[in-house]
């Protein structure tokens, strides 16, 4: 690597070859070898997501009321949820499209988990704006598909933008993710020795062989899918703060939410990314495939997005007092000693101080201290979203009408719910598919000489 | 069964490419090399065509953006008309926000259909798995095959043309 300073960590550790890095990596998922503590965790990310089922049953008998949202504020934490975990999704991509076409060699042990935490993440924030609704059956009057009713859409409504962003997003997502996924499953279709692996992996190699050829095309249009998923990303979040934006509810009418928005999604997104990659790389001892390297340089992106959040944060504060509008004014002084006022210098400490730390060498490489920093970004984050969703509806344009959302537990187990469902689904991609690229580590190791 | 072509093992990438040269230089022409990850010097070795695909996601792009542009506009203007206080039906800034994810999504779907369909996947049998040694279980080796339907295939002869390129194993393949 060229264009690496001599102290900063490698991108590939130590010397490989191909059938060990195949070896290494195939084996998670073939021989079933985890860690003695997989299933422990798997069990317990199990409870939650029974969890998530039956506050979603209660949510659906007795209706939205149940987790605590009421005139005035009847957007509450189906909506933070919803904004906190499509942010979490856009990491992923990041890394996997962005950092592809920046041509970023350390993208490469790490994009798959990246793109299926961006799955699973997009499948959790696919789920609350339909639980929002109240009426969770009715979620396909936003299709235009023609029904007995007759009826289309409200086109001109953020809703059903939001709809179609999130619904290209999964989807370019999982084609994006599969396509990438095709030369490993080749390899575990090889290494398979049992008859049902050799089918299951067979089946959804589609029979790729590497042909030259193909690999031409291949290259070609991954990129070109990569080039796709870079303005979605941007425009999915953008979209999702024009839910917020179209409303004129103080704190909700600003001009700045679509970067601030973009920006607070990869602050949270590469704090899930360490929150995973940390465990990860510890528990199937693949220090040397993902690096330091690799979490240092997301440690700096957290810290570069933070900073632009920061500023959202501050350009939120001066409009509203620059507006002249005095509702605006009182709905951000309320904020800060408001009711709410605990949680938002909670989200404030966090997002901004703790993120502080980062600055040092010494904590980007302090695996367990990055770690906490990574928890304590997420559940800022989240607390950011809900201080937006409810702060502005409870200090609206009628002061005789103020009110709270009050957080009962149906908030907490949805939340929790689907914080355990998230996790359970990526113990069960870590078991069934290659976490880490095979092919691109090979290339990599091939390309830096580190071959032995 | 009658036979497919020879498959060469090359245990690095620098040998295959290298024999990829030689086996062109010497006027074959139908020859496919294998590889556990890309390698963008064979595009030039092998001749392989710059590939269309590209155009075909345009396409799909536009096709998605315009269908849905006008599912909406027929829905505002024809089918439904609604008027509100007067403003125009065809209000077209928040229409252009759907129309975009379509082509986005229009976009992804030509592009990874097409590259299935340009590259004749999913074909699960194809001759070469025949080859004992052709497995990328372990990583994979690299390979070159040279197939019977090329003039220039004579069994003996390029055979040991592929070993003195310095292949590992050269196995004849059945189809």
């Amino acid at each position: 690597m060229a264009d690496t300073s001599a102290n900063s960590p490698v991108v590939l550790r130590g010397r490989h070859d191909f059938p060990e890095i195949s070896g290494r990596i195939g084996s998670i998922v073939l021989n079933g070898r985890l860690p003695r503590h997989f299933w422990t965790a798997f069990f317990l990310c199990f409870l939650l997501v029974l969890l998530l089922l039956y506050s979603i049953t209660y949510l659906i008998a007795v209706g939205v009321g149940a987790y605590g949202i009421n005139m005035p504020v009847v957007w509450g934490t189906m909506i933070s949820n919803f904004v906190w975990w499509i942010g979490i999704g856009h990491a992923g991509t990041l890394i996997s499209a962005v950092l592809l076409l920046l041509r970023q060699p350390w993208r490469a042990s790490i994009n798959r988990f990246a793109e299926a935490m961006t799955l699973f993440a997009v499948a959790m924030a696919g789920l609350f704006p339909i639980l929002h609704l109240g009426r969770p059956w009715f979620f396909y009057w936003l299709l235009p598909l023609p029904n007995v009713h007759m009826h289309w859409p409200q086109w001109r409504s953020p809703l059903v933008w939001d709809f179609a962003a999130i619904a290209t997003y999964a989807t370019v997502s999982l084609l994006f993710w599969y396509m990438g996924l095709l030369p490993d499953l080749a390899v575990l279709r090889d290494r398979a020795r049992s008859r049902p692996a050799q089918l299951f992996y067979g089946i959804l190699a589609l029979g790729w062989r590497g042909s030259a050829h193909h690999w031409a095309r291949y290259q070609v249009v991954y990129f070109l899918l990569a080039a796709l998923a870079t303005p979605l990303v941007v425009s999915v979040h953008s979209i999702v703060s024009l839910d917020f934006t179209f409303a004129i509810t103080p704190g909700y009418h600003s001009t700045i939410f679509p970067p601030y928005f973009v920006a607070g999604a990869l602050l949270s997104g590469f704090a899930m990314v360490l929150t995973i990659a940390i465990p990860l790389r510890w528990a199937f001892s693949v220090e040397d495939l993902i690096t330091l390297r690799h979490m240092d340089n997301a440690a700096k992106l957290m810290i570069a997005a933070g900073m632009v959040v920061a500023y959202g944060y501050v350009s939120e504060a001066f409009f509203a007092w620059y507006s002249g509008e005095p509702y605006e004014r009182a709905m951000m002084v309320q904020r800060a000693i408001g009711p709410y006022a605990p949680m938002f210098w909670t989200m404030l400490s966090l997002n901004c101080g703790v993120l502080q730390l980062l600055w040092f060498t010494r904590v980007r490489r302090n695996m367990p201290l990055l770690f906490a920093i990574a928890i304590a970004i997420n559940v800022g984050m989240w607390i950011e979203r809900y201080i937006i969703v409810v702060t502005g509806p409870s200090r609206d344009y009628l002061p005789s009408a103020w009110g709270q959302q009050s957080l009962t537990w149906l908030d907490f187990g949805i939340l929790f719910g689907s914080v355990g469902t998230f996790f359970a689904l990526v113990f069960l991609f870590i078991r069934i598919l290659p976490a880490i690229t095979i092919f691109e580590v090979e290339e990599l190791a091939e390309e830096e000489g580190k071959l032995k | 069964m009658s036979l497919y072509g020879l498959m060469a093992v090359f245990a690095d990438p620098e040998a295959l490419v290298e024999a990829a040269r030689g086996m062109r230089q010497r006027g074959y022409r139908r020859i496919d090399a294998f590889s556990p990850f890309p390698m963008k010097e064979l595009d030039g070795i092998l001749e392989i065509p710059k590939t269309r695909l590209p155009w075909v996601v345009l396409a799909g792009g536009i096709a998605g953006a315009a269908l849905v542009y006008a599912l909406i506009w027929y829905s505002v203007e024809v089918d439904y008309p609604i008027n509100v206080g007067g403003r125009p039906l065809h209000s077209w800034p928040p229409f252009v926000v759907i129309a975009f994810e379509a082509g986005i999504l229009g976009a992804a779907f030509a592009g990874f259909l097409g590259v299935l369909a340009a590259n004749g996947l999913p074909r699960y049998y194809h001759p070469v798995f025949n080859a004992e040694s052709f497995s990328y279980a372990r990583g994979g080796k690299f390979y070159l095959l040279i197939e019977a339907a090329d003039p220039r295939y004579r069994k003996g002869v390029t055979r040991g043309q592929l070993t003195r390129l310095g292949a590992e194993t050269v196995e004849e393949i059945k189809a």
